[in-house]
């Protein structure tokens, strides 16, 4: 069996044991889970570095099941220099929201059933090459976000978040659904397949008609930007993250939410590129929506977890930016900044649950001073704060400097109100974020706050600020797995337009 | 050893010390202390043998030290070393001015409970402005750039707990993240015009094609400026360094003297063959406005820091004033020389402040001559220094940029002349008031001198602000940055020497003897508008207010009320409504059933028999 089988397997084959441990052992329960989430991140590590970068546009670990063959329905795992880096993301942010979910106090053993299925889930999306396992996997993982939310979320408006969430959600996957379908009904009748790779290769070979392209692009767009929280589709994604679970707000907003950017990227950018140079433009001043306006709501938050929201919807942006520049600077940075990201969005709702835990309000006003109290959360407060305003050293730094070269040559002043995004918006509400919590005087109130300090408690803050640091210093470990692949992305992709302005000499 | 090997010691040894306390020695305040000092003076030694081994050599290509960092498509990011007469002298200032910091805040420090945060926050700003000194291109630099933002940002907040050091800090960061911004599009411009980010490859196309950048050149050269202004503190973004002065004293030495503010100057130098005329003749009206700006502000602060505040803003925009007239020598000269005297002043400032137990406003000092004598001679020292008194370093840095100016833009010589008349005002206002006037208040009376720790960086200083001016310091920049062409060197001479005289007689006459300030007796107005520093902070305030904080407030609104409002619960209720108007049909009466099932039976056979 593939490497990747063992990574997706083992949550869901954890789930299914722990559907027969009784109710009461609840120590089990908590090892069960963590062991299988510790194995995948293990295993994806090692899959991680065994990937040949020389093979990087090739699918390694690759295991093909056949199953309804009629439909042309297989199970196919596989990773190119593209999905390889996510799913490793994905892996290690289940261990660390495995790990934050102490928490949870009532109902632990469904909760833990869900976060398994939902993990399995994330991480068959990210590494199936066959689009019905693709879709099937990601429903797999979004049904339990909703149960999660409705059942342990916490705020009055639970209830309506996860209405909303729910209503959201659905939609976005139904119109990426029928897209999905639409591409399969405009393969030939004979090589109807849902394997990804034969569809890409045979629209490459065939480009499809032009005026299915102009119909099913924005089908995708759209229906993957809602689950993105493409603007003006976003208002789910603070609401619903502040009544989340903690663990269930770390794996989706870290991991479950990437995926339909990856779906952009991987399915409807090579494969219509009609459709691409039509609706790339639009995207772009789209993205302007998440980075500039929803920067400026976040700035206007009072809830920690509000602001977190809104800054992860603004981060979103810059994704959209790199993809809707249609140049491999955009789209590698893209991606950089999805697991980035990934790894960025997880560390800040774990330290806000964490914060909350100790608190039981999330509102900046009451807070306050915390610094001195609880040193190890501070510092790893800042740094996440400062990770998400862009600063060197972690890796979302990397992607969004490639983002902001890439986009350059394509839309200037797209790029320029973005920069301001970025460097001033973004520090503006990440600064106030930390002066209203961490710094000024302690409120008598909080006294009692304890620190993270026991190892357990402090593993899934310093995995996840280590794997940003990783990659922060050393971006090449994710740039030259990508950027081969982007590379035959963006070729697909701009098939029917002129090639991107080319500058550049060697040094 | 590999002498290239030595720049990355220089390098990474601070970073190392940084993570080293942060890891290991969090608990032990000695150990942290001795390992930040350890690595900043083992840099020094490090920079002083790379500066004798190199000097007068040719020097390699710097291009052979480039590590890849980041090579994606068509942009190559580099991890290099640049290593000339220009980087190895800064290193030589950085670090040697930066040890002298680092063993006195080891004293200054001694009683704080966060001496392991402290020392590492300032390691990891050495090892930044290290990084700023030895990159090798534009984005390398901004790298570091960034990190030199949030290491001070660490520090100015050191007493996080005071309102003031949290709203100092994140002013900090966010006005040099303005500048960052212009800093960042300019990179931009620079390479989509010209295809490259490495800073030797850019000055060889400039070259050869002076013409290379097109018509973008300018507008290229000005927003790469915007960085300066925001590091280095010019108009419009100073206002975030006299409120950094909320950090402990050996931090405002470090960002005056040694870090941050010098480096906007040196990114100038650096890059100063991206300039065309007309970005450099902005470039010097913003130096010659920021000085005269500064300069007036600090006659009216009584806050011995921010006095030092102002004069560095004041200094800076000399500096800056002097590459725009075509002087990146004679700026990086002054750098220098101020690098030495200006962080003798705030060293000494430390020394006063620690033995007045915190007292910072020079109106309850006085008669601290008698009692501080070390930090009073010193002091002395670097103001006469900055004043431009022959012969210490500061008289012949600041004499040629008056020359520079005098030769190049005589409306710039009158401003900078008048400014040196200013500064002499303030300082031995400063000097008269708090040294050697009348006792103002019982502080003095406690007070000793400072321990050994504190005044032997003190004697250091002073001794290299004295020699400064004879050791050839300018001619070496002259040789890497080109000989400036100055003007008459006498008239600069009589006209600074006569400032200087007119300002200490000044300043004498009002304050040799004063218990209080006699300007806002005289006139109210100008007083205030002066100690308020002409209202910038207030207008900041207002145009923020109602322009990003607006439209901030209008987004929120936008979001919660329309977006989210009607869109989402606008289709929650056209689903809710179609439903209930579904359910009127389900009336449960078998009549209306049969009487529909009817009705469609007649009107299906109408529509298929017709």
């Amino acid at each position: 069996m593939s490497l990747l089988t063992h990574i997706l397997g083992w949550p869901l084959l954890a789930a299914l044991v722990l559907a027969f441990v009784p109710r009461n052992f609840r120590f089990l329960t908590r090892l069960v889970a963590l062991a299988a989430t510790f194995t995948s991140a293990v295993l994806a590590v090692v899959m991680f570095v065994k990937f040949d970068t020389a093979l990087a546009t090739d699918f390694q670990f690759v295991q093909i099941l056949p199953w309804v063959a009629s439909l042309g329905i297989s199970y196919h795992v596989g990773v190119d220099g593209l999905n390889v880096g996510l799913v490793l993301m994905g892996a290690l942010v289940a261990f660390a929201a495995c790990c934050c979910s102490w928490e949870i106090k009532e109902r632990e053993k469904e909760f833990y059933i869900l976060l398994l299925v939902m993990t399995g889930g994330i991480l068959g999306a990210f590494a199936s090459l066959d689009v019905f396992f693709l879709y099937f996997f990601h429903e797999l993982a979004l049904v339990p976000t909703f149960i999660m939310i409705g059942i342990w979320g916490r705020g009055e408006e639970k209830d309506y978040a996860t209405f909303k969430i729910t209503l959201y959600l659905s939609l976005g996957a139904l119109l990426a659904l029928i897209g999905l379908l639409a591409l399969y009904l405009q393969m030939p009748e004979d090589k109807r397949t849902f394997d990804l790779v034969t569809m890409t290769a045979h629209f490459r070979a065939q480009a499809m008609d032009g005026s299915a392209q102009q119909f099913i692009f924005p089908l995708l767009l759209f229906g993957f930007g809602i689950l993105v929280s493409l603007w003006p589709f976003h208002t789910w994604a603070p609401l619903g993250y502040g009544a989340a679970p903690t663990a269930t707000a770390m794996l989706h907003a870290g991991v479950l939410k990437k995926f339909g950017l990856y779906g952009l990227i991987r399915i409807a950018l090579p494969m219509m590129p009609e459709g691409a140079a039509m609706w790339m433009q639009w995207l772009a001043f789209l993205c302007l929506g998440n980075i500039l306006y929803c920067g400026l709501v976040a700035m206007k938050q009072k809830d920690l977890n509000l602001l977190i929201g809104n800054s992860s919807v603004a981060h979103m942006g810059f994704v959209f930016l790199g993809i809707a520049s249609l140049n491999v600077l955009g789209i590698t940075g893209a991606v950089l900044v999805m697991i980035a990201h990934g790894f960025l969005a997880a560390l800040s709702f774990g330290l806000s649950g964490y914060l909350y835990q100790q608190t039981k309000t999330l509102e900046m006003e009451k807070l306050g001073g915390l610094l001195r109290q609880m040193p190890f959360f501070g510092a790893a407060f800042v740094m996440a704060a400062m990770a998400g305003c862009g600063l060197p050293g972690f890796a979302n730094f990397a992607g969004e400097a490639l983002i902001f070269f890439g986009a350059w040559t394509e839309f200037r002043v797209v790029t320029i109100l973005a920069a301001w995004g970025a460097l001033v918006i973004g520090a503006v509400y990440m600064l106030r974020a930390v002066r209203s919590i961490l710094h000024g005087p302690l409120p008598q109130q909080w006294h009692a706050a304890q620190d993270a300090s026991t190892l357990w408690c402090r593993l899934p803050f310093a995995l996840l600020i280590g794997a940003l640091l990783l990659f922060g210093f050393f971006p090449v470990l994710l740039t030259k797995k990508i950027e081969p692949v982007a590379k035959q992305i963006v070729k697909d992709a701009r098939a029917v337009l002129k090639p991107s302005v080319t500058v550049g000499v060697k040094n | 050893m590999n002498i290239h090997a030595l720049p990355w010691f220089i390098l990474f040894l601070p970073l190392a010390a940084a993570v080293v306390i942060t890891f290991f020695t969090q608990r032990n305040k000695t150990a942290s202390a001795a390992l930040s000092i350890a690595a900043v003076i083992t840099s020094f030694a490090l920079s002083v043998v790379l500066f004798v081994k190199l000097s007068g050599e040719t020097l390699p290509n710097p291009e052979t030290f480039n590590l890849p960092w980041l090579h994606v498509s068509n942009l190559y990011v580099d991890f290099g070393i640049k290593l000339d007469q220009l980087s190895i002298l800064m290193l030589l200032v950085v670090t040697g001015v930066g040890s002298a910091i680092h063993i006195y805040s080891f004293g200054y420090m001694h009683d704080d409970r966060a001496v392991s945060r402290y020392f590492a926050s300032l390691s990891l700003f050495m090892f930044s402005m290290l990084g700023i000194v030895l990159a090798t291109n534009f984005v390398q630099m901004f790298i570091f750039w960034e990190l030199v933002g949030v290491s001070s940002y660490l520090l100015i907040g050191h007493w996080y707990e005071r309102p003031s050091a949290a709203e100092a800090c994140k002013k900090a960061f966010l006005t040099n993240r303005v500048g960052d911004f212009g800093f960042l599009l300019g990179i931009l411009l620079v390479w989509s015009t010209l295809g490259s980010i490495n800073f030797g490859t850019l000055d060889d196309m400039l070259k050869a094609n002076p013409a290379a950048l097109g018509t973008a050149a300018t507008a290229a050269g000005l927003l790469v400026f915007c960085g300066c202004v925001g590091k280095s503190a010019q108009f419009p973004l100073h206002v975030w360094l006299p409120d950094a002065m909320e950090g402990p004293t050996p931090v405002s030495a470090l960002i005056h003297a040694a870090t941050m503010v010098a480096a906007g100057v040196y990114m100038l130098c650096r890059v100063f063959f991206l300039f065309t005329p007309d970005a450099l003749s902005v470039i010097a009206w913003i130096g010659g406005g920021t000085a005269l700006l500064a300069a007036l502000m600090a006659v009216q602060q009584s806050d011995i820091k921010r006095i030092l505040a102002y004069s560095t803003l004041s200094q800076l925009g000399y500096m800056v004033m002097a590459v725009g007239l075509g002087g990146p020598a004679s700026a990086m000269y002054h750098l220098t020389t101020h690098a030495f005297f200006k962080a003798l002043l705030f060293l000494g400032a430390g020394s006063v402040i620690h033995a007045l137990h915190h007292e910072q406003d020079i109106w309850k000092m006085g008669g601290l001559k008698a009692k501080l004598p070390i930090t009073f001679w010193t002091f002395l020292v670097a103001t006469l220094a900055l004043c431009g008194v022959p012969p210490l370093s500061g008289y012949f840095s600041k004499d040629e940029i008056l020359a520079l100016a005098l030769g190049k833009n005589q409306a710039l010589f009158a401003v900078a002349a008048f400014v040196a008349l200013l500064t002499t005002f303030y300082m031995f206002r400063l000097v008269f008031v708090a040294f050697t006037g009348p006792a103002k208040s019982q502080a003095r009376d406690h007070a000793h001198e400072s321990p050994a720790v504190m005044t032997w960086p003190l004697i250091f200083l002073a001794v290299l602000t004295v020699v400064a001016g004879f050791i050839g310091i300018d001619e070496r920049y002259a040789d890497v940055l080109g000989k400036p062409a100055l003007g008459n060197h006498n008239v600069a001479v009589i006209f600074g020497l006569s400032a200087f005289l007119i300002g200490l007689f000044a300043a004498w006459k009002l304050y040799a003897n004063a218990l209080s300030d006699p300007i806002p007796a005289a006139s109210s107005r100008l007083a205030s508008l002066l100690r308020n520093k002409f209202y910038f902070d207030e207008l900041y305030a207002k145009i923020i207010a109602c322009t990003q904080e607006a439209l901030a407030t209008a987004a929120d609104w936008f979001d919660r009320w329309i977006i989210a409002d009607l869109a989402v619960r606008g289709a929650h209720g056209t689903t809710e409504l179609t439903g209930r108007a579904l359910r009127l049909l389900q009336t449960g009466n078998l009549q209306t059933y049969a009487f529909l099932f009817v009705t469609g039976v007649v009107v299906l056979l109408y529509v298929v028999l017709r």
